[in-house]
């Protein structure tokens, strides 16, 4: 039970702020407060979820698959930089033009560098969790090079290195007046992520493209057999992964920063992780796992400055609901290597 | 220095079936249940020291729950087991180890990247790390010479054949001072002369003194090796037997519950027209080395060719060449007399050609999928299952009902997940989603390995109605009897070869075995 895990991991937690000598039960209220306790603090936690979730549908979609998509965040941010260059290069366009194009011009490219790792794997066997991996490596010292005197460097910028603004027709916008809640950021991303997990819902278990890939992923040998082409249908859930992280790459630019910059977006790739395996790689498990990780990271900073407890425990913890998850995983397949009946476990 | 364990002192070694006052074993009463299903309904089970007990059923019976409690991984809801007289509580494999009681698993419990004698010592090494290779490569060779099992001590598991391997799971029971000897489908994974060799080891075993359970389904060899014979059915007991007293009509109607239908008696068939015609056919196996060196093969409309052969002939990958799933180097192959050698599955598929693979679990069937789902694998794409590109949910539950029905999938209930079926029924979805497209040609590879009696004469009989509609069947098996009871004419693999075809009706026992050893003169006289 994933409830469980994070219980478990929550426990280990306040061991760990009591050993640092906090207080746990002030630390969690406050990072409660933090991801929860208020309008403006809520909208926050869903600023984050947003590219978690349509990170987290990028790995779970390859997942299902039978594919490691560790790409996401190399995905994400090769979306964010199409994104950034379309939405600055057009910037008299209107907004019915030009945020269309940003988005379809970040899913293609997130799309198109994902499905070279498919490629690879399909044609040459190559292990897509290495060349996913060397990809992400590949993405961060291009954006340097294109960020810090290259062709997309804004003139005339000052401190960390970025892209020109988009033009005004890229930007989504912030769908919470400020009259409601003041300084919100929470813009119209949000709904996208939300389409983004029906699309997900339906085209996994409602398409018979979906179909094959699940029969793929679940017994290859059987759906080659039958006339699914497993290379095939790698190459296309590759670019398919790819465009549900460059849409989360697209949905930074275009509805919060308004640019790109160097150390942009950092970690949402590898937290994405995370989020499908504790979200089980179904879209409302993603959705509530992303929703708990951005609470993490939100809460996490009320708590270091409200209980002076270090914002690096809440990785802590989140590491540690992994690892019960893990574990979780391990004592599952040793009952049954064991022979204990299904039914004594569940 | 690792020092043998004591065997236990015997008075004599009997292989004789005497009646001792108090058997080794007795079960009494034992039930046992999962969730709705009562798995085990009162059952006994009585062995007497030194014997060879058949322990038969069919799947489902409840014969390897009965034995996962004699050996401790599950616990009885009622009954008592007694050992050698003292009533026992079994708790643990531990237990059970400790009382004598050892278990060959039906899917081996080996270390592959270790040696045999590794393998043998492991979880009993005695005076920790560092092992002496010497010392128990020693012991394990004198265990060998002691019951007459022949493996090299030294030798990798992942290098050495299923039946050797099988030898070392004896071996390691053996090593841990083990008198009852429980063998959960030992053949299943063997070839006709593993099986033999199985039977001389198992002898020799009864001769030193062990008692052994064969917990098996197959006829020939609970007749050909055990004394007595108990028959459990929908976890109840159903008969007890001595063997040299009963027959295999007797225990499969014990078994079944009803008499076996005869197969059908097979019209002739007249000269029809070549459905798949093979010529020259090379391809490489896996490895790369050439497993097909010029293969050919007709089959007709109406009829069924069976390819024997010993495994690992070429014939696997025979079938992989005809549905496109492994590349052709050389020759040709023709469908209804269009060139299908290069074609992809699909393709193939589309021509009207059905392939029920040797490995359902891995090849006939998205195991984690539901039966209905499984129906439609690789029609996903086409109406009514689907319609620009959207599933239709509605059609693909009501087909899936109607099959499940037709073919007689128990439970009958296509929102069953395909994995938590036994295999005969999952046998029966493979058929059903392949023959349900009437198709023109079927190649199937063991149709009925690892089935039960029932559903191996329900897969016989849908094949032999498949023939009598006009359509052509490769039947690749490597059970003999199998193939002999339905080709018209049988085809010997040999090397990559088809080293002779035959009529049914000359095809006998000792001609077919010479050709599978690769004798074809001999077999030609």
């Amino acid at each position: 039970m994933p409830i469980v895990s994070v219980l478990a991991a929550l426990l280990a937690g306040a061991v760990l702020i009591l050993i640092s000598g906090s207080n746990p039960i002030r630390g969690y209220a406050a990072l409660l407060r933090g991801a929860f306790g208020s309008p403006y603090n809520i909208t926050e936690t869903l600023v984050i979820a947003v590219p978690l979730t349509l990170a987290g549908i990028s790995v779970a979609v390859a997942f299902r698959t039978g594919l490691f998509n560790i790409g996401a965040q190399g995905q994400l941010l090769v979306g964010a930089l199409a994104a950034g260059w379309t939405g600055a290069q057009f910037p008299e366009l209107p907004g019915i033009l030009l945020l269309p194009l940003t988005l379809v011009s970040a899913v293609l490219a997130g799309g198109a560098w994902g499905a070279i790792a498919g490629w690879l794997k399909a044609a040459r066997g190559v292990n897509e969790v290495i060349t996913t991996i060397m990809q992400n490596y590949t993405v961060v010292f291009v954006m340097h090079w294109l960020l810090q005197n290259g062709p997309m460097t804004a003139p005339n910028a000052a401190g960390t290195p970025a892209s020109s603004p988009i033009g005004a027709g890229a930007i989504l916008p912030i769908i919470i007046p400020n009259e409601i809640v003041p300084l919100s950021r929470l813009h119209a991303g949000v709904v996208l992520a939300i389409a983004a997990v029906v699309v997900f819902w339906f085209l996994m278990w409602r398409t018979s493209l979906g179909y094959e890939l699940r029969a793929v992923g679940l017994g290859a040998r059987a759906a080659a057999q039958a006339g699914i082409d497993p290379r095939r249908r790698m190459v296309l859930v590759m670019f398919i992964a790819g465009g549900f992280a460059g849409l989360a790459g697209m949905i930074q630019v275009s509805g919060l920063f308004h640019r790109v910059f160097d150390g942009f977006s950092a970690g949402f790739g590898f937290d994405a992780i995370a989020v499908a395996l504790l979200g089980k790689n179904s879209p409302v498990g993603i959705t509530l796992a992303a929703v708990l990780f951005a609470a993490f990271a939100r809460g996490g900073t009320i708590m270091q400055a409200d209980a002076g407890v270090s914002s690096h425990l809440v990785e802590v913890v989140e590491a540690t609901v992994l690892l019960v998850i893990a574990a979780e995983a391990i004592v599952r397949a040793l009952a049954v290597r064991r022979g204990t009946p299904a039914e004594a476990l569940a | 220095m690792i020092a043998p364990r004591p065997e236990r002192e015997r008075g004599t070694a009997a292989t004789v079936v005497a009646t001792p006052l108090v058997p080794l074993l007795e079960m009494r009463g034992i039930r046992k249940r999962f969730g709705e299903l009562q798995a085990l309904d009162g059952v006994d089970l009585v062995v007497n020291e030194g014997e060879i007990h058949a322990l038969v059923g069919e799947n489902g019976a409840g014969k390897t729950t009965l034995m996962n409690i004699l050996y401790g991984l599950y616990h009885p809801d009622a009954g008592t087991i007694r050992y050698r007289g003292r009533e026992v509580r079994i708790t643990g494999p531990r237990d059970a180890i400790a009382l004598g009681i050892g278990m060959i698993h039906q899917h081996f419990m080996l270390v592959p990247p270790l040696t045999v004698a590794e393998n043998v010592v492991l979880g009993d090494e005695r005076g920790g790390p560092p092992l002496d290779t010497r010392a128990i490569e020693q012991r394990v060779r004198a265990l060998e010479e002691r019951f007459g099992i022949v493996v090299e001590p030294s030798a990798r598991i992942e290098d050495i054949p299923l039946g050797l391997q099988q030898r070392v799971e004896i071996l390691k029971v053996l090593y841990r001072g083990s008198e009852l000897l429980i063998f959960d489908e030992p053949t299943a994974v063997l070839t006709p002369q593993e099986v033999d060799e199985l039977f001389v080891i198992v002898r020799q075993l009864r001769a030193e003194g062990k008692t052994l359970i064969l917990i098996t389904h197959k006829l020939r060899e609970v007749l050909a090796v055990t004394d007595r014979i108990t028959v459990l059915r929908q976890g109840r007991n159903a008969a007890q037997l001595v063997t040299k007293e009963t027959n295999a009509a007797e225990i499969a109607k014990a078994m079944v519950g009803r008499e076996l239908k005869e197969l059908k008696a097979r019209a002739a068939t007249g000269t029809s027209l070549p459905i798949l015609q093979i010529s020259r056919l090379e391809a490489l196996s896996d490895r790369g080395t050439p497993a097909l060196r010029g293969v050919d093969l007709v089959v007709r409309e109406g009829e069924i060719v069976g390819v024997a052969g010993v495994g690992g002939n070429g014939q696997s990958e025979l079938a992989q060449c005809i549905l496109g799933l492994r590349p052709v180097t050389e020759g040709t192959i023709t469908v209804g007399g269009a060139d299908i050698t290069r074609d992809p599955p699909k393709r193939t598929r589309a021509r009207g050609v059905a392939y029920v693979p040797e490995d359902r679990r891995v090849e006939g069937l998205v195991l984690p999928f539901t039966v209905a789902d499984n129906f439609i694998l690789g029609k996903q794409d086409r109406e009514p299952y689907a319609r620009r590109g959207v599933l239709e949910r509605e059609a693909i539950a009501k087909d899936g009902d109607r099959l499940a029905k037709d073919f007689d999938v128990r439970p009958p209930n296509a929102k069953v997940i395909v994995g938590t079926l036994s295999g005969g029924n999952q046998q029966k979805v493979v058929l059903g989603r392949e023959i349900s497209e009437s198709p023109r040609l079927i190649v199937i590879s063991q149709p009925t390995r690892g089935l039960d009696i029932a559903a191996t004469e329900y897969v016989h009989e849908r094949l032999l109605e498949q023939r009598a509609r006009g359509c052509g069947i490769l039947l690749i098996s490597s059970e003999l009897d199998e193939i002999r009871a339905l080709s018209d004419r049988i085809a010997v693999m040999f090397e990559g070869r088809i080293v002779a075809t035959l009529d049914a009706a000359d095809a006998t026992e000792d001609r077919l075995g010479l050709l599978m050893a690769g004798h074809a003169e001999a077999a030609s006289h």
